[in-house]
């Protein structure tokens, strides 16, 4: 090395220390926006230090100098690079309400993957039904709580223990925590099992529709068919699309792993894995809140009838809102969406 | 003697960045334990936070106290995502914890994290805290050249350390009025040539922490040192070599390599 690096240290020092002060002025901003003279000098100090390091690094003998600048270059880099976020963009409360209306776009995109869950989720069914209704033996394997396997028992409990249920809205409102809690972290694990290239998601699906197979069966066959209708129906008719929608995200994510396609489309495609996910928190938000203050309630104060109406009209809006919602700001959306990418 | 300096070169991971003008600069990647502890930092104030909040929501619902179980029961629910996600993404990529141990998540190119891969990373926590303890996660990172669990490797991040380094300060053995070695130019220049990076940083090391040894290690250490110079590298004339102390013997040397090189130049 040809390098006097107490002259070098000298020489550069104060550009180093100017390179410093200006990023840790830039890092404390929270929207990290540079003026047009910032940026200028940004820009040059950075091509000093940059060249600085090289010097450096063939040099090779002074390692503090160079771990000094690789830090010094790494800061000014992230600056230099890195399009920061619109302000308006984050703080905007349509931004957060647009939740709404991507939701059902995104659903709609990505419907071949809700396809997959829905296919997975039936075959479990078939293979649960069929199991019950031809060797009644395996109910014992195929649902594991207790309750599920005696539906006598289980429909006397609930019509005699509804006065329970009723006079406390208090258990009622925690039940409904526990619920979506629980439901949540179920559908995001579908959803996150996609890193297991989709096996983990498509596992847990079928699971669930084995479960699900068996359960309707056993109570038909028992001649509850109403009662569970009328039982599982009003929060389930949001809690089973939602566990699809998991399974879609799920299987979205593992697609996207195996195709790593530029940087730029994988944000994006995060953004809609990320939508999906919200979209479907709140859907067991909606069915944890109906299955602890409605669904557990039963004839007669709430007539069977009366609690299927509720659930199919459930079901309607569920898919008018899925299907049709946001259709006509997609080509808005896409023009508006645009400069968001760039600087 | 060098194989300490290569070890603790390949122990630490790093990620390496070229830049498009051509630079390449390294960042050093957090290890499994320093995440870890960053961790448990966090966790202790989310809980905190959320039993203050519990205590408030309390207070707020003494009547209805069902209802208070449902807010504190979502809240805690929220915040234990929320958290990790809201501070890293708008916060350069760093939670208390992480602040706390000078760690930040970055984007893999080097970039500061977008907001939705903060998302990404603590939603995927579902996936990594399984079956217990975090175990899918910590495996994922130890088997990832990156360091990564799978909420990095899917959001595109990793987190790297951060401590903060000032500039090298002057080593008051480049600042010595007379170096005797200097006489000698023609093994200098030998001395500078044959010299490898690890055993120059070497040699600063053990003068740099000549207060932090014990005295016999340090007259040990600077005597071995001293003697491998003297008889491997650079043998300089013994009536000057005897003359000297070990210590004196490896600051002239640190001299030569670090220092002022045109008195040398103008004497050969």
């Amino acid at each position: 090395m040809i390098l006097d690096l107490e002259r070098f240290q000298a020489q550069a020092g104060p550009r180093w220390r100017a390179l410093e002060s200006l990023l840790a002025a830039l890092e404390s901003r929270p929207d990290r926006r540079l003026n047009p003279a910032e940026a200028e000098q940004l820009q040059e100090l950075y091509a000093q230090a940059a060249t600085d390091l090289n010097r450096v690094t063939h040099g090779a003998l002074a390692y503090e100098l160079r771990q000094y600048l690789e830090r010094l270059v790494a800061r000014a880099y992230a600056e230099l690079y890195y399009a920061p976020p619109m302000r308006s963009e984050i703080w905007q409360p349509r931004r957060w309400l647009r939740i709404l209306t991507a939701f059902p776009e995104t659903f709609r995109r990505q419907s071949r993957y809700f396809v997959l869950a829905v296919l997975i989720t039936l075959s479990g069914c078939a293979l649960g039904g069929l199991a019950v209704r031809y060797d009644p033996a395996s109910v014992d394997v195929l649902l594991p709580a207790d309750y599920l396997r005696n539906p006598d028992q289980r429909v006397h409990e609930e019509e005699q223990g509804q006065g329970r249920h009723l006079a406390s809205a208090q258990t009622e409102a925690a039940f409904s925590a526990q619920l979506i809690r629980h439901n949540i972290q179920v559908a995001l694990l579908a959803a996150a099992l996609g890193v297991t290239f989709g096996i983990g998601t498509a596992l847990l699906l079928f699971e669930n529709g084995v479960l699900l197979g068996a359960v309707a069966v056993h109570y038909t066959q028992r001649g509850f068919g109403l009662f569970m209708t009328a039982w599982l129906l009003p929060h389930g008719v949001f809690e089973i699309p939602s566990i699809l929608i998991a399974g879609q995200a799920g299987f979205y994510l593992a697609r996207l792993l195996l195709h790593r396609r530029e940087d730029r489309n994988v944000r994006q495609s995060m953004r809609e894995w990320l939508v999906l996910v919200a979209g479907l928190a709140m859907m067991l938000v909606w069915a944890g809140i109906m299955e602890a203050f409605f669904s557990q309630h039963h004839a007669p104060v709430l007539p069977y009838g009366f609690k299927v109406a509720v659930a199919a009209a459930e079901l309607v809006l569920l898919t008018i809102y899925l299907l049709l919602i946001g259709r006509r700001e997609i080509g808005g959306e896409a023009r508006s969406g645009v400069p968001s990418e760039n600087r | 003697m060098t194989d300490t300096q290569s070890t603790r070169a390949s122990t630490v991971a790093e990620l390496t960045i070229v830049t498009p003008e051509g630079v390449f600069f390294r960042l050093p990647l957090a290890g499994p334990a320093s995440r870890l502890y960053a961790m448990l930092f966090d966790i202790a104030i989310v809980l905190g936070t959320v039993n203050g909040i519990g205590l408030i929501v309390y207070w707020i619902f003494a009547k209805t106290p069902g209802f208070g179980v449902m807010v504190i029961a979502l809240a805690e629910f929220a915040i234990g995502f929320a958290y990790g996600a809201l501070l890293e993404g708008f916060w350069n990529g760093q939670t208390i914890g992480k602040r706390l141990l000078h760690l930040r998540v970055i984007d893999q190119a080097g970039l500061p994290l977008r907001i939705e891969q903060a998302w990404v990373r603590n939603l995927m926590r579902v996936f990594d805290a399984l079956p217990f303890a975090y175990l899918v996660g910590g495996i994922s990172v130890l088997s990832s050249p990156l360091m990564q669990r799978f909420g990095d490797r899917v959001a595109g991040t990793l987190v790297v350390r951060q401590t903060p380094l000032a500039v090298p300060g002057e080593e008051f053995w480049t600042r010595q009025k007379y170096n005797s070695f200097m006489e000698y130019p023609t093994i200098a220049v030998h001395l500078r040539r044959a010299a490898t990076p690890e055993l120059a940083s070497l040699i600063q090391d053990a003068l740099r922490r000549r207060n932090e040894l014990e005295p016999y290690a340090r007259r040990e250490i600077y005597r071995e040192l001293a003697a491998y110079l003297q008889s491997e590298i650079s043998s300089f004339p013994d009536e000057l070599v005897e003359r000297l102390s070990d210590e004196q013997y490896l600051m002239n040397a640190s001299g030569i390599l670090f220092g002022d090189q045109r008195r040398s130049r103008v004497q050969g």
